[in-house]
């Protein structure tokens, strides 16, 4: 139970049996939480799980369906940001929102009524407690991330925020200055002031938060303080009953690793990430661990020729493939799933055997193409990977995460590839589906495929992998078979701390 | 942000058939001329051109895409045609000619947009300048330039437009032709599926291979031949070579895309819907036209009726988005 | 470097025309007269006017290409009062409306309801130029009342006081768009629209807004081309919507919007009027005139296009190495 110290605190923000949809979709379903004085609330949730939409209800960006909030025990509605903001709430989103040919000054200030010149003195204290000092009247657009995110701060703190949101704060910080954000909250906290924390990040919600909500699916699950908490209560909150267990990796799957390296990359560099080195072999999979930031996804992104300006050599299956183009990579039996589905991997409008054919349209000749052809090839991947649909006329968009995500494989995988490269494969993916996606990669493996796994889910990347790789800050910095790591070590070596190598 | 996938295509290309069927009905009551369907076959030859461009400007708005510059494509092609044929070429090299700088105009189009992010928006609009004034710019240099244009073509070229096969005019055989071409090469041909997938989302198909420049360089370059068609037909029609054929064509053939089934932001489309749509405002002018409504009025109408749809489209999809949270909300709160 | 020509452009553009002035002068001396420069500022009114609207459109990164039409409208509305026997002022008065209530019908349908610009203003463009048409029974207004072509005739230490006007118009929309609160909406919309959103900024205002400014100042293009032109052609304002896009992206607005101001529509409306008259001196035949101006406007877009693309590129770089020295630091902190 809570200290009678813990209890005077007073409530600031109060949300009650909060309903909201979207397209008929409910994604908050009667939500009740609070917000006091001087805390950090951490808010956990996985994806789907309705955490952002409940903050953006908050901060006046959505409108509820139902259910009242109250500040400081009066009930308030909110029909726009800028109301929110005169209620003193502040949310600093998870992306930035820079306008980068406007002065930094001008981006702080805008919206609230103020002139350039008129708070600049108060800008520079603020930002200086925080650790940023730019000139003011720089463009906007120069700043790195980590300094647009402390701009969205002080933002919030020259509107006289009492509440605070943070959005997934630490995605794209390095270790330093995530800890030097935490020094400034907890600052924050020493003057009153009520934080959200969202984050998905177990290690830093255990170390910041005073309090813990956890979300699933629109409803939530867990209120308690963290004081009461561990990784494993948390973990077993947020999964559905009956699926919290992770199991060891079986013996079996060893078997089918073959001796031939399918996949192979030599000091490969650009902007984002260096020298980076790594191997795998066929029937393989080896997981590449690390943070959003450590400059994966904008590894694979090389690889497959999407963005350019990198060194390095890439071989698949023993060929050095050069000028690297999407198109190239899938024939030379290189494949990607992308990281962010909706924005890279489905093509939602379209019905679902558009994407599952639109990676070999090449193979259905060259005047006419035979649609028995393409819908046979959609109908087998359905059966075969168990795509809940009533066939491949069904636009995508209606799709649930899971079953989107099949679809994407799908498409992948007609290329027939000897190598795939996963990003966050389960992003968004209900558990039962999530199941699915893990049996697709073992059967692929049997079959001689060899597996890049890029996941921030650590255990997801224990849970499947022969070999993992860690990198951080665009480096591998670290190289173990599974048997020799845990959860704490992959951890560790993603965030940083310097680790032994294999 | 795509809006919410509204009234089901097919039903959509139905109800635009129906709507044809009704207008002709009408219009017959009023003046009984359009009940005779020979008739009717004859007046498709007065807005052949505009099917023309507007059918492959559906390719264009479903890749994401719009080309405003069809109108002066036309011209251009008019006038190099006439410019040809002046110079003392034969007729059939000068045809070839005016085809030639249609396509290559549309060429020009399809690499600008295909090579830069600049929105096709910006590029077409510069271009319908640069091509109108190259039309503006031969003519004069000729001294036939405004309402005189350049003539004395010879009797076959001016048969083109005004022969036919019994009762079906030639510029609706090749409007029927060309769309069935476009037609099948959207629904039936790998590249032309592309172009769905291009305007549903571009990052997603540069992610799947699909060659983003090369089938936008043929999209655009479709609206230059469809536009050089249109140039030459005209040019029969009215025996001349003018700068400013056709230079009304625009409105109607981007409301034609639209109130076809289009959706303005690129991977929904079918040249069905623009053909059937393309001709119900065909009959339309030609009915307020026959009731002495002027040309002028009829644009506004056409205005009227291009703002009406996407404005109906948008409102459509609001009010089924709010309907959906009600009923979810409803059911969450029986739980 | 780049940043220079971004930012700086309305004064580049501006020092590139008097150079071109110059080396036309040294060609053919007759072009360097009072007059005919002042001829050249008094025919730039038009079109300085309708990008100065336009400007604020392109500002929050949308389009409107019926601004010609409206210019039209306008003129028509202005002609046919004057001819009513209706007084000077309140036939401008009633021009004027006629563009207000033209860009406000643009703006409830992009602002307020969301259709896309280039759907709703190329419609409004047909509808608006049909407008024209109907009131006008489809004859051009031959003339129009004396007195009121007589203003366009006021000089004012020699150059007419319409151009001073625009001027003024001119500088006043600068400090509106800089200084004043509600001003600066435009520049938030256009660089970030959904991050004004957030902050609280009533974006769709904005667009209504910059859409009446763009049929407000094509309304006043109408009254200034009734008074300098005196006739009223049907085709009156065909066509220059695309010069207005032309003299805003010379003149350093960008097209995907938050950049550029007032001075850059004056200089480049001022600039491509030049372009003509230099044409004229040089004896190249009238009917090129268009070829060139599309020429040059598809040139200042490309060009427009990768100037911005080094100066990203540079942000970039520049940004890549604040995070190379940052992770230096750490490297040796460790």
């Amino acid at each position: 139970m809570e200290t009678a110290e813990e209890k005077q605190k007073e409530e600031i923000l109060v949300l009650s049996n909060i309903w909201k949809s979207f397209s008929g979709v409910s994604v908050l379903k009667g939500v009740n939480m609070t917000l006091r004085e001087g805390e950090i609330h951490a808010l956990l949730g996985g994806n789907g799980s309705g955490k952002s939409t409940l903050m953006k209800i908050v901060s006046g960006i959505y409108g509820r369906d139902a259910g009242t909030i109250l500040v400081d025990g009066e009930e308030v509605v909110f029909q726009n940001p800028s109301q929110a903001h005169m209620g003193h709430i502040y949310l600093v989103p998870q992306e930035p929102q820079i306008f980068p040919h406007l002065s930094i000054e001008e981006n702080v200030i805008l919206g609230t009524g103020c002139k350039v010149g008129d708070m600049t003195r108060e800008i520079v204290r603020i930002g200086e407690a925080l650790g940023f000092c730019e000139d003011l009247s720089e463009l906007a657009g120069a700043l790195s991330i980590a300094q647009q995110q402390l701009l969205e701060i002080i933002r919030g703190l020259i509107r006289k925020a009492r509440v605070l949101i943070l959005d997934e704060p630490t995605s794209t910080l390095t270790f330093k200055e995530v800890n030097s954000l935490f020094e400034r909250l907890r600052v924050l906290k020493s003057q009153g002031i009520g934080i959200f924390f969202i984050s998905h990040r177990l290690n830093e919600i255990l170390e910041i938060s005073d309090r813990v909500s956890v979300l699933r699916d629109g409803n939530m699950v867990l209120c308690e303080a963290t004081s009461k908490l561990d990784h494993i209560k948390l973990v077993k909150a947020m999964l559905p009953e009956g699926k919290a267990g992770r199991e060891d990796p079986c013996e079996e799957r060893r078997q089918s690793i073959g001796d031939e390296t399918v996949f192979e990359l030599q000091g490969f560099s650009s902007e984002d990430f260096k020298d980076v080195s790594l191997n795998v072999k066929s029937g393989e999979i080896v997981g590449l661990a690390g943070v959003v930031g450590a400059g994966r996804t904008e590894l694979a992104e090389a690889v497959m020729g999407i963005t350019g300006g990198s060194a390095g050599k890439v071989f698949v299956s023993g060929k050095e493939i050069d000028g690297r183009t999407p198109g190239r990579c899938q024939e030379s039996g290189l494949v990607y799933v992308p990281e962010d589905r909706a924005a890279h991997g489905i093509f939602l409008g379209q019905p679902n055997y558009f994407t599952t054919t639109s990676s070999i349209l090449h193979r259905f000749g060259k005047v006419f193409m035979s649609s028995g052809k393409e819908y046979g090839i959609a109908k087998r991947f359905i059966e075969q990977f168990r795509i809940k649909v009533a066939g491949p006329d069904q636009v995508a968009s209606t799709l649930s995460g899971g079953n989107q995500q099949k679809v994407v494989l799908s498409r992948v995988i007609a290329c027939d590839p000897s190598v795939i490269i996963l990003d966050e494969p389960t992003r968004g993916v209900d558990a039962e589906a999530r199941l699915d996606v893990y049996n697709i990669i073992r059967s692929l493996t049997a079959q001689g495929v060899g597996v890049l796994l890029i996941s921030s889910d650590l255990e997801e990347i224990l849970e499947l992998s022969d070999r993992i790789y860690i990198m951080y800050h665009g480096q591998i910095t670290g190289e173990y078979a599974r048997s020799e790591c845990d959860i704490e070590t992959v951890t560790a070596g993603a965030f940083g701390v310097q680790g032994s190598h294999v | 942000m795509k809006l919410v996938s509204s009234v089901s295509f097919k039903r959509w290309e139905y109800f635009i058939l129906l709507a044809l069927f009704l207008e002709i009905a009408v219009f017959g009551l009023i003046n009984s001329s359009f009940f005779n369907f020979s008739n009717l076959l004859y007046t498709t030859s007065d807005f052949a051109h505009i099917l023309l461009v507007a059918v492959p400007l559906t390719l264009v708005v479903i890749t994401g895409g719009i080309d405003i510059s069809i109108a002066s494509m036309m011209g251009l092609t008019s006038i190099v045609t006439g410019f040809s044929w002046q110079m003392g070429l034969p007729i059939g090299v000068s045809i070839l000619a005016g085809f030639l700088a249609g396509f290559l105009a549309g060429l020009f189009n399809g690499l600008l947009v295909s090579s830069t992010d600049i929105p096709a928006i910006v590029i077409t609009l510069g271009t319908m300048f640069l091509y109108s004034g190259l039309a503006t710019g031969i003519a004069g240099s000729l001294g036939a330039s405004g309402y005189n244009g350049i003539g004395g073509f010879p009797e076959g070229f001016v048969s083109l437009a005004y022969g036919g096969l019994g009762a079906v005019p030639n510029s609706l055989i090749i409007v029927l032709l060309f769309s069935l071409v476009l037609s099948l090469f959207l629904k039936k041909n790998r590249v032309g599926r592309s172009l769905y997938l291009i305007g549903d989302n571009m990052e997603a198909a540069r992610y799947s291979g699909i060659k983003i420049r090369k089938t936008l360089l043929i999209t655009y370059s479709l609206t230059g031949i469809g536009a050089a068609i249109a140039g030459i037909l005209l040019t029969s029609y009215f025996t001349s070579a003018r700068s400013d054929l056709g230079s009304e064509a625009l409105l109607p053939a981007l409301t034609a895309v639209v109130l076809g089934g289009t959706d303005i932001q690129g991977g929904k489309g079918s040249v069905a819907g623009t053909l059937i749509a393309g001709i119900f405002l065909g009959v339309l002018k030609q009915g307020l036209m026959s009731m002495g409504v002027t040309n002028d009025v009829s644009q506004v109408v056409t205005g009227f009726i291009l703002i009406a749809t996407v404005v109906g489209k948008v409102g459509y999809s609001f009010f089924k988005q709010q309907r959906l949270n009600r009923r979810a909300l409803r059911i969450g709160l029986q739980a | 470097m780049f940043s220079v020509l971004i930012r700086k452009r309305a004064f580049l553009v501006f020092l590139i025309q008097i150079v071109l002035i110059i080396v036309v002068g040294i060609i053919n001396p007759l072009f360097i007269r009072v007059s005919t420069l002042s001829g050249i500022i008094d025919s730039s009114l038009i079109i300085v006017l309708i990008a100065l609207g336009e400007m604020f459109v392109l500002l929050t990164g949308g389009i409107d290409v019926s601004v010609g039409a409206i210019t039209g409208l306008s003129a028509v509305a202005v002609g046919l009062s004057l001819n009513a026997g209706i007084s000077i002022p309140v036939s401008m008065i009633l021009g004027l409306l006629a563009g207000f209530a033209a860009g406000a019908v643009n703006g409830i349908g992009v602002g307020l309801i969301g259709v896309p610009p280039i759907i709703m203003t190329l419609g409004t463009m047909g509808v608006f130029r049909g407008t024209m048409y109907i009131l006008t029974g489809g004859s051009w207004i031959d003339h129009v009342v004396t007195s009121y072509k007589r203003i366009a005739g006021i000089d004012l230490f020699g150059i007419s006081a319409l151009a001073w006007i625009v001027l003024l118009l001119g500088i006043i929309s600068a400090l509106i768009i800089q200084k004043t609160r509600a001003g600066r909406i435009f520049h938030y919309v256009g660089d970030n629209r959904e991050g004004a959103f957030f902050m609280g900024i009533h974006v769709k205002a904005g667009v209504f807004w910059a859409h009446v400014f763009a049929g407000l100042f094509a309304g006043l293009a109408g009254l200034v081309f009734v008074s300098q032109i005196g006739f009223i052609p049907m085709q009156t304002g065909s066509g220059q919507e695309m010069r207005a896009v032309a003299a805003c992206v010379l003149g350093g607005v960008s097209l995907s919007g938050g950049v550029g101001g007032p001075m850059g529509a004056l200089v480049g409306g001022l600039f491509l009027t030049t372009i003509d008259s230099i044409l004229v001196f040089l004896k190249v035949p009238a009917f090129w005139n268009d070829a060139i101006a599309g020429a040059i406007l598809l040139s200042v877009v490309l060009l427009d296009f990768r100037f911005r693309k080094a100066f990203e590129a540079q942000l970039k770089s520049r940004r890549a190495q604040l995070v190379l020295e940052e992770s230096a630091l750490e490297e040796g902190a460790v």
